[in-house]
């Protein structure tokens, strides 16, 4: 997927609730209508960051996808700024 | 917001402390953190009054003062997650607002491994202990006299048997299932590879009912009648199908004349074993009347206590957790009984009173017989949540 962003967190290893956390405080800093791409290895990050942007008021989730990096399922968000 | 990474404060609960505040009515409130997806699947159950509230965590990192706000501030709170994590951060944001919040140590997973093991029955002849997984509420059984022992529908994890028969100095010398589960991958083949024992089915269960197509695995057939003696213990084999076509009701006679039955999916405390789960709930369901009315009822004394290997809710158990009860206050407290006196009202409120079919029982009947074969997290996910293997109420 070829999907243009403008900042990478990297939140492999880390367990929930700390991708959601270290994200939300990303996306607290980048500017108005960038795209942030978060790179974890919980699985669960997949469904807690679809129901996290339906609770959010300026997150949008632009989409999601599973890559397979030496053996290990990464797990791929990719988030916008709205307000 | 501090993004500190985690330095817990917040005590732990393990989950077997959970389960005896469950049965005890101690339990304090709780508050389930993960997505409502996986809580509307399947969450932690008590005794009625028991409550339990889904709060997602990223709720209380998206808001924390409105998330805070909607927690009980004068209640004891025990959060729950997946596996702890947010359980953690969501205790520790409440007790930094003074509310009394635990967390469940290893989250609903934890929970969901739960082997709950107690006596049921200690007498000079032996022991009947049972084996249960409370958040599944399936209940298993293992006979022991004499040094020998007979286990009874028992359930995936093998180790908690073998526990418990080696802590009272016995060998395994029969496993029985009273059927081929629906809504749980049975041990019954696997302790049978690990001791070498007999594990037991009706042949008539030896087939899958919607694939038709016979079992891979070893099993040792039994029949209506036969009678198989463990130490100082009869047990006898009672043809009850209805639920399955080759379902027994196992009759457990100890030598003081006591009577257990361990009726399997037959008759639960309040319900009784749906008959739809192989596909030909109208077929089946006569059959089923007719091992109601006519099969078991000749076995039945009042005294004989009824052993059933589900529970729908934990109502069911009684405070020291036995999921048991004398066939003379069955037969008066559980209501679904009173629709045996015609074989129509029988059938008009089996059929009408049916439960939404899991797709995944028939995956799981094909584990049980060797037509699949699963990893340990395909398995996992194969068998989560409660079953549902009662008629509803």
């Amino acid at each position: 997927m070829e999907l243009t962003y403008h900042q990478t967190l990297d939140v492999k290893g880390a367990k929930c609730p700390m991708p959601l956390v270290k994200s939300r405080k990303a996306i607290t800093e980048l500017p108005v209508g960038q795209v942030l791409r978060v790179i974890a290895t919980d699985r669960g990050s997949v469904a807690d960051f679809q129901g996290w942007v339906k609770a959010a008021k300026n997150v949008e989730l632009l989409a999601q996808e599973v890559v397979q990096e030496n053996g290990q399922e990464l797990y791929v968000h990719y988030l916008r700024r709205t307000a | 917001m501090t993004v500190a990474e985690l330095q817990t404060q917040a005590p732990a609960v393990t989950a077997s402390a959970l389960y005896d505040a469950l049965l005890n009515n101690t339990a304090p409130f709780i508050l389930d953190v993960r997505n409502p997806d996986d809580f509307a699947r399947w969450r932690i159950e008590g005794r009625a009054g028991l409550t339990v509230q889904n709060i997602p965590y990223y709720d209380f990192i998206e808001d924390e003062e409105g998330a805070i706000a909607r927690v009980p501030a004068d209640r004891e709170v025990l959060v729950v997650c997946a596996k702890e994590g947010s359980s953690q951060y969501v205790a520790e944001l409440l007790r930094a607002r003074g509310i009394e919040a635990r967390y469940l140590e290893g989250g609903i997973l934890s929970w969901g491994h739960l082997y709950d093991t107690r006596d049921i029955v200690s007498a000079s002849w032996g022991r009947i202990v049972q084996v249960a997984r409370p958040a599944r509420g399936d209940v298993s059984f293992i006979v022991i006299s004499d040094g020998a022992a007979a286990v009874i529908d028992p359930l995936r994890h093998t180790a908690p048997y073998l526990e418990a028969i080696a802590a009272h100095g016995a060998r395994l010398t029969h496993i029985f299932d009273t059927h081929v589960h629906a809504d749980h991958i049975s041990g019954g083949p696997a302790l049978n590879r690990e001791t070498g024992a007999p594990y037991y089915v009706h042949p008539y269960d030896a087939i899958h009912p919607i694939d038709m197509l016979p079992a891979t695995i070893a099993y040792t057939p039994l029949n209506d009648g036969q009678t198989y003696r463990v130490g100082q213990v009869d047990l006898r084999m009672i043809w009850y199908p209805g639920h399955t076509l080759g379902q027994v009701n196992i009759l457990a006679i100890a030598p003081d004349g006591s009577r257990y039955l361990f009726t399997g999916d037959g008759i639960f405390l309040r319900s009784f074993g749906r008959p739809d789960l192989g596909g030909r709930g109208e077929e089946w369901t006569p059959l089923l009347y007719e091992s109601m009315t006519r099969r078991l009822p000749p076995h039945l004394t009042d005294a004989t206590l009824i052993l059933p290997s589900h529970f729908s809710t934990l109502d069911e158990a009684d405070e020291a957790g036995r999921v048991a009860a004398p066939w003379g206050v069955v037969r008066r407290t559980n209501t679904s009984l009173a629709h045996l006196e015609s074989a129509e009202a029988f059938r008009s409120f089996v059929l009408g009173n049916l439960p939404e079919f899991p797709p995944q029982y028939v995956e799981i009947k094909r584990v049980n017989i060797g037509l699949r074969t699963l990893s340990e997290a395909e398995a996992e996910e194969l068998e989560l949540g409660k079953n549902v293997c009662a008629l509803a109420k």
